[in-house]
């Protein structure tokens, strides 16, 4: 499962620090959430999706795997509004549903908006580990070390939960456990899990807590970094990959214009 | 929690004030304390010192407070843990660290430099000097690791227990604090833990709280032995020679791994061989008649279990007889617990299994085999919490009679039998998680063996179980055995497969070898064994 989960090489993006990244992350999110282009908006969406391939460190394979689900994303979030959404150009109606040329045009730009910000998350999800970004966060902006290790701590728990999880489906398998049907029977699955598996989890997160205590953390005191913070060469580089593929987004969106939409939002006097 | 916590005085102070001349490493005057939930006290009174550079094994019954006095000595008690406590004195270490029972519990980073690392941290170590150190500590416990740089998730059970002694090496620590670090091991572990903690032990107090203590013992490294009695009273210390004899009736009555215990429980085994009792056929609801003794109920041949596409278990042939009790040893990963899993029908599996004549297996995994399969053979996990379905303890062990559609008075006789049979008489209504770690363990197989299916499959039912609920369940097995139930059993305990069970199977490196009978197993005169020694002859 680790040889699966791990990247097969490490680009400019692994290299760069957490903390920049996560910053960058965050004001990409801001740009996309506010720009109502729908030509801006398309253009974000695939050289972000481009970027995860080149910038992931994943093989093709793995990174078109989530790439192929990010359709399901845009179903998902254009669907409603492209379905129920205000317009007065009317395309399509039945029943409830009423499909108009500004409700279509503003669906799909909600589906380019979730495209983008998934591709933007995933990028850093997959160029970043929880103990280098926990490190970075408690050496550069300070976050008390009892937050991060009780991340970290539990981070090392979620495996051995998985495995406690198929055992529990095999014993109910054996013992002829048969789950009843409709809600009563699903209350009656989700407690047949969840009770040996939480008691095992508080357990062993109590036993972790007091392990690292006799090990003299005190959660907030003063201490010394294995792993140091640094910012180097490639944080640059990561910055001006992320800006120029902004700036690209913005110049083929004037250059190149697909949607001639300048402003999806719906206003009643058009 | 409202409790008076104890006024730690210094060691100097006190050796003054009671003209000691060598002052305590650790120490309690006049302790008290009580569980808030429970309702009588867990100590009352008592008082107790470590001198320095003393290595004190604590003894006692499970529940009789040892790991709680362990906890008190270090701080940890109420430190770190809230327990309503009063004393009149106490003297903490000066440095201290604990080993504790649970290897997977005691990290918080998943590698092993950035786990040593935490210490360091911790204490404020500079970052040039982390690997010396790590390096030092990792060579004291006899860990060369190439890359240290490594999952602590890729290391055995004995190995993590080693590498949370080299972190405590890590602060310099005047006692170690040692609550039962090889309860949870294979012999192999328990060894090198052992040797691992005498090669650190010079100049250190150690504490030790241990359940088993064979291996503790050869090592000669305890040289004060203090006995707790069930209450929290301390009924007698002293040299661990000199005590093993004084106090030999309770090391028996409370469960502890001393050495000899097995003489104990091989006589009363022997003593049933001499009674020379018969299999009763017919007492098996799935075995009428005496000459279906003569076949085996499970034939195996070229059988091959998988995991993914990975093969990990492989039988070239094997059977099992009614009245086999087969004792199934080999190293930690070797493919014991695929082999019970392909059985059950939960592992796609290649080549021929029969059981009771019906062929089952296949590259496919079906519910509906594995629903006929558990009908026919009981399985008792390593983890008894993990099997349990009910709320109360009575349901729980009429759980499959239910199942089965069995009259409710007939369920009510004979969830009352093995309420009886099991030791679990008077706990019908808690609910499973509330019961002590041997009662749950004797429910799980109460559970599964009270349909009497014709086999029975235990993963490691004596892990971590002191020495009276491991005869309690061995007795149990026998039991079963002897009213034609065959027992496959996994085990590390080599005197289980030595003395107790008829017939030994080995797997290695995901291979199955038929030792053929054990001693017992030869000695047994049993028409069946005969007829099986016959054909293993031929």
């Amino acid at each position: 499962m680790n040889t699966w989960l791990a990247p097969s090489a490490i680009t400019w993006m692994h290299r760069a620090n957490p903390v920049l990244k996560l910053l960058f992350v965050i004001g990409l999110f801001f740009v996309a959430l506010f720009t109502h282009r729908t030509d801006f908006m398309f253009y974000q969406a695939v050289l972000f999706t481009l970027l995860l391939f080149w910038q992931s460190g994943y093989s093709f394979w793995k990174v078109l795997l989530l790439v192929l689900s990010f359709g399901l994303v845009f179903i998902s979030s254009s669907s409603t509004m492209i379905l129920f959404g205000k317009g007065d150009v009317l395309w399509w109606e039945w029943g409830l549903f009423r499909i108009t040329e500004e409700s279509f045009y503003r669906g799909i730009h909600i589906g380019f908006k979730s495209v983008t910000i998934a591709s933007e998350g995933l990028l850093f999800v997959l160029t970043t580990s929880s103990v280098d970004m926990f490190y970075a966060l408690m050496q550069k902006i300070k976050l008390p070390p009892k937050y991060a290790y009780s991340f970290m701590a539990s981070i090392r728990l979620l495996p051995m939960v998985w495995e406690e999880f198929l055992i529990r489906r095999n014993a109910l398998r054996i013992r002829g456990a048969r789950s009843l049907k409709g809600p009563r029977g699903w209350i009656a699955g989700i407690k047949m899990y969840a009770v040996p598996l939480l008691s095992q989890s508080i357990r062993r997160a109590h036993r972790v807590a007091v392990a690292m205590e006799a090990k003299a953390f005190d959660g907030n005191g003063r201490r010394t970094y294995y792993y140091p913070s640094r910012f180097s060469r490639y944080d640059p580089l990561a910055a001006a990959i992320f800006i120029a593929a902004v700036i690209a987004a913005l110049a083929l969106s004037d250059g190149l214009p697909l949607f001639h939409i300048t402003d999806v939002r719906y206003s009643a006097n058009t | 929690m409202g409790g008076l916590h104890c006024e730690a005085i210094s060691s100097n102070l006190h050796a003054e004030a009671t003209g000691d001349t060598v002052s305590p490493a650790a120490a309690v005057w006049d302790l008290r304390l009580k569980f808030p939930e429970g309702e009588a006290f867990v100590f009352k009174d008592l008082s107790f010192s470590v001198k320095r550079g003393e290595k004190l094994l604590v003894l006692g019954p499970s529940g009789s407070g040892k790991s709680t006095l362990l906890q008190v000595l270090g701080g940890i008690v109420p430190g770190l843990v809230e327990v309503p406590m009063r004393c009149s004195g106490q003297v903490l270490p000066a440095s201290w660290g604990m080993l504790f029972q649970d290897p997977d519990a005691q990290f918080c980073m998943p590698y092993v430099d950035e786990e040593l690392a935490f210490v360091l941290e911790n204490r404020g170590v500079a970052r040039e000097e982390m690997l010396p150190r790590m390096h030092d500590v990792l060579r004291k416990v006899g860990l060369d690791l190439k890359e240290i740089h490594l999952p602590i998730g890729t290391l055995s059970q004995g190995m993590k227990q080693r590498l949370a002694l080299a972190s405590i090496l890590l602060m310099d620590p005047d006692v170690l604090l040692l609550d039962e670090p090889s309860a949870l091991l294979d012999p192999e572990g328990r060894r090198q833990i052992w040797e691992a903690v005498s090669e650190v032990a010079e100049d250190r107090t150690l504490i030790i709280v241990e359940h088993r203590i064979e291996e503790l013992l050869d090592l000669g490294l305890v040289d004060r032995v203090a006995l707790f009695g069930p209450s929290g009273q301390l009924l007698g210390q002293g040299a661990p020679e000199e005590l093993f004899v004084r106090c030999r009736k309770e090391l028996g009555e409370y469960g502890i791994w001393h050495p000899g215990v097995w003489s104990h429980f091989r006589f009363s085994a022997g003593s049933q061989i001499e009674q020379g009792e018969s299999i009763q056929p017919g007492s098996g609801p799935f075995l009428p008649s005496a000459e279906r003794l003569d076949r085996p109920i499970i034939e195996l041949s070229e059988f091959r279990g998988f995991r993914g596409h990975q093969k990990v278990i492989q039988v070239e042939r094997a059977e099992v007889y009614a009245g086999d009790f087969i004792a199934v040893t080999g190293p930690n990963g070797a493919g014991k617990s695929s082999l019970l899993l392909a059985l059950m029908g939960l592992l796609p599996s290649e080549g021929s299994y029969l059981l009771l004549g019906e062929r089952f297996g296949g590259k496919r995994l079906r519910k509906r085999q594995v629903q006929s399969l558990s009908k026919r053979i009981g399985f008792v996990f390593q983890n008894p919490e993990f099997q349990f379905v009910e709320n109360r303890v009575d349901q729980e062990i009429g759980f499959s009679l239910r199942e089965e559609g069995i009259s409710p008075e007939e369920i009510r006789q004979r969830v009352d039998h093995a309420l009886d049979q099991f030791g679990l008489a008077g706990l019908e209504q808690r609910h499973p998680y509330q019961l002590s770690l041997g009662q749950k363990r004797r429910l799980s197989v109460a559970g599964a063996a009270v349909l009497k299916r014709p086999v029975l499959l235990l993963d490691e039912p004596t892990f971590g179980q002191d020495a009276v609920n491991t005869f309690a369940i061995l007795n149990l097995c026998e039991d079963l055995r002897r009213s034609g139930v065959a027992i496959v059993m996994v085990t590390h305990e080599e005197q289980i497969a030595e003395a107790v069970a008829t017939r030994r199977w080995e797997v290695r490196e995901g291979t199955l070898t038929d030792y053929g009978y054990t001693d017992r197993g030869t000695r047994l005169p049993h028409h069946i064994c005969e007829a099986g020694m016959a054909e293993a002859m031929l």
